[in-house]
């Protein structure tokens, strides 16, 4: 499995590497969302002499900043691509070799999140020098950040491919995709600290998958919670991985069955 | 329904010890016992489709209601396939062949029925199946366009546990076979058509598939590549001794590389059997052609002989019954004399024996 994975992520990095312009549009749209934001809470701050909740402009900076890079890593693109590739027939090659589809996504979404993440860090430099921003991190915050972090991309990725697999019936899974990503806009620490929402919209943040996927890696970083919070978040965001993995491989074992393979 | 299996000996089939794409050859129970390679019982499969008439009103109205109909794809078919055999598999658009190919292949879970194919159950989809059979679509593309087909063959060595050795044996064999040359450096968007169909089949058959499922695979390319094709599939069966079911379109791929067709219309089979027996099955008439000295048939009343089929110019083309096309033959003779310049006996073309199954309802086998 090792020689296979280098395999697909050499050919995943040629493929990359033949769409630079098309990645560079790409990262400008994923980074362009966390600065609105940045900027109308900032305004905010101001405007409330110079906080919200305890939070002032820097600390929004140093939050969209990490946020951000949560971002980046956790973010997944699958269902979009494979709703075509079923619709179409494309899927129909793959599924006859004898490695699992669900690889070339994998390897995919290594390749492309390590090689564009090298265009994100000059935007990030720039807000860390502008607002002035200055990171409290303890060195226990890194050490959970970098799990945490690696547990919300599988989350997002075993959603999404969920969701995904859900093409093999209905073919049209864009109306469900896009249902959870503006879902998870909200719950997810998108729109704001997840701190900062209403009571009840932070239970049901922590309730449901949202807030595991951008909100509890980023606030492990950025010192939002304590030590004991911060594993104990960890330790739900594992049993989500696990459940959405579940769901994922029901999803597809059933989903394979109801393939029309059209067109091919 | 009339069934004329054929068998092949297992052992005729003649390639060198060192040959690479025979390595497939002395794995598998089957190379040991000669037991068939595709047996299929009663295979159906039933789509459910979505019914709804053209216009504003019916789109309204499927919004709220819809009806589905069923429609037959493969409506029971049974047949077996021996190792090394190439078979076609024939039938007007609609008629059920890609679907059952699907279903070979893994793809489709049928509706009903038996398939085993190397003793494997095609739509379990276990990996040890699926390393040993092939799936070509001819319109569809398994390569990335965006690089070489290079980079991809990588991948596919490695998802197939190729060793260096073998990987570079075999597509060696490939690039020499289909005149590959430096096509695999290209990027894939860069390839013609018909160099992009030769890569396909480096892609296909990297992994020395005992099994082969073609799915058109000529289609589109101009007449000199289909030949090429033809010539290659052919050279393949022999060298490797791998089992391949085809569809085509091209009455051509069919006469040039299969014994043995198997001939379906509406899900059903119609015919399984040598493509010489298929004249005899499906036409009952032969053609009898007449070239008349001077180029004048004026005056003669060629419909005491047969079936008038076409006259131009002095030449008359008659369907004359299989059973004594002899007697008629000799008939017009007699009645012509030697104002006869050239006179031939033959079979209808294949092309229009499958035109007639396909138009005439075919019932022509109950």
């Amino acid at each position: 499995m090792i020689r296979v994975y280098r395999a697909l992520l050499i050919a995943q990095l040629q493929l990359a590497a033949q769409y630079r312009l098309a990645m560079f549009l790409y990262l400008l749209f994923s980074i362009m969302r966390p600065l609105i934001f940045l900027a109308a809470w900032s305004a905010v701050a101001l405007a409330r002499g110079g906080s919200v909740n305890g939070f002032t402009p820097a600390d929004f900076a140093a939050y969209y900043v990490i946020l951000t890079i949560v971002q980046h890593f956790v973010s997944a693109w699958n269902q979009y691509d494979f709703e075509l590739q079923v619709r179409m027939g494309q899927i129909s090659p793959r599924l006859v070799r004898p490695l699992d589809p669900i690889h070339y996504a994998v390897a995919e979404n290594i390749v492309w999140k390590s090689f564009t993440f090298v265009g994100v860090l000059p935007v990030l430099a720039i807000i860390v020098v502008t607002y002035g921003v200055q990171f409290r991190i303890e060195p226990w915050q890194i050490v959970l950040f970098v799990p945490s972090l690696l547990l919300a991309a599988a989350l997002q990725f075993f959603i999404s491919w969920a969701i995904a697999s859900t093409a093999f019936w209905t073919t049209r899974t864009h109306a469900v995709s896009t249902l959870f990503d503006r879902t998870a806009f909200i719950f997810a620490g998108q729109i704001a600290p997840l701190s900062l929402l209403p009571g009840v919209l932070q239970q049901v943040a922590y309730v449901l998958p949202f807030g595991y996927i951008y909100g509890v890696p980023t606030d492990i970083l950025r010192g939002g919670h304590d030590l004991v919070t911060s594993l104990a978040l960890m330790g739900l965001q594992a049993a989500w991985v696990a459940a959405a993995f579940a769901a994922s491989r029901i999803v597809w074992r059933f989903g394979i069955r109801a393939y029309t393979a059209v067109g091919a | 329904m009339t069934r004329c299996s054929l068998n092949f000996p297992s052992s005729g089939r003649g390639f060198a010890p060192n040959d690479a794409l025979a390595l497939t050859c002395g794995r598998g129970h089957h190379a040991v016992v000669a037991q068939s390679i595709v047996e299929v019982r009663e295979l159906r499969k039933t789509f459910k489709v979505h019914e709804r008439e053209a216009g504003l009103g019916a789109t309204v109205r499927g919004v709220f209601k819809r009806r589905f109909k069923d429609v037959n794809a493969v409506a029971g078919i049974t047949f077996r396939i021996d190792p090394g055999e190439v078979v076609g598999f024939l039938g007007p658009n609609g008629a059920g062949k890609t679907t059952t190919l699907k279903m070979l292949s893994g793809l489709l879970n049928p509706t009903a029925g038996e398939a085993r194919v190397l003793g494997y159950v095609p739509w379990r989809r276990e990996n040890a199946y699926l390393r040993r059979m092939t799936l070509l679509i001819g319109n569809r593309s398994q390569l990335q366009w965006d690089i070489p087909a290079a980079d991809s063959l990588l991948v596919l060595k490695e998802i197939y546990g190729l060793t260096d050795d073998r990987y570079r044996r075999t597509l060696g064999e490939l690039t020499e076979l289909l005149a590959l040359g430096e096509l695999l450096h290209k990027p894939v968007r860069n390839l013609s058509l018909g160099e992009r169909m030769k890569v396909e089949f480096a892609a296909g058959l990297i992994q020395s598939p005992e099994v082969a499922f073609l799915d058109e695979p000529t289609i589109g390319l101009d007449v000199s590549m289909q030949s090429r094709i033809r010539q290659f599939v052919s050279e393949y069966n022999r060298r490797s001794g791998a089992t391949i079911l085809l569809t085509s379109h091209y009455m051509d791929d069919v006469v040039a590389l299969c014994k043995r067709v198997l001939v379906i219309h509406h899900g059903k089979l119609l015919y399984d059997g040598a493509l010489s027996g298929l004249a005899d099955r499906l036409a009952p008439y032969k053609r009898l052609v007449a070239t008349l000295r001077g180029g004048n048939a004026d005056g003669i009343d060629f419909s005491s002989f047969g079936e008038v089929a076409s006259r131009e110019e002095g030449k008359v083309t008659l369907h004359v019954p299989r059973e004594g096309a002899a007697e008629r033959t000799a008939a017009l003779v007699r009645a012509l004399g030697d104002r006869i310049e050239d006179l031939s006996v033959e079979d209808p073309p294949i092309e229009d024996v499958i035109d007639r199954v396909f138009t005439s309802g075919a019932e022509v086998m109950a």
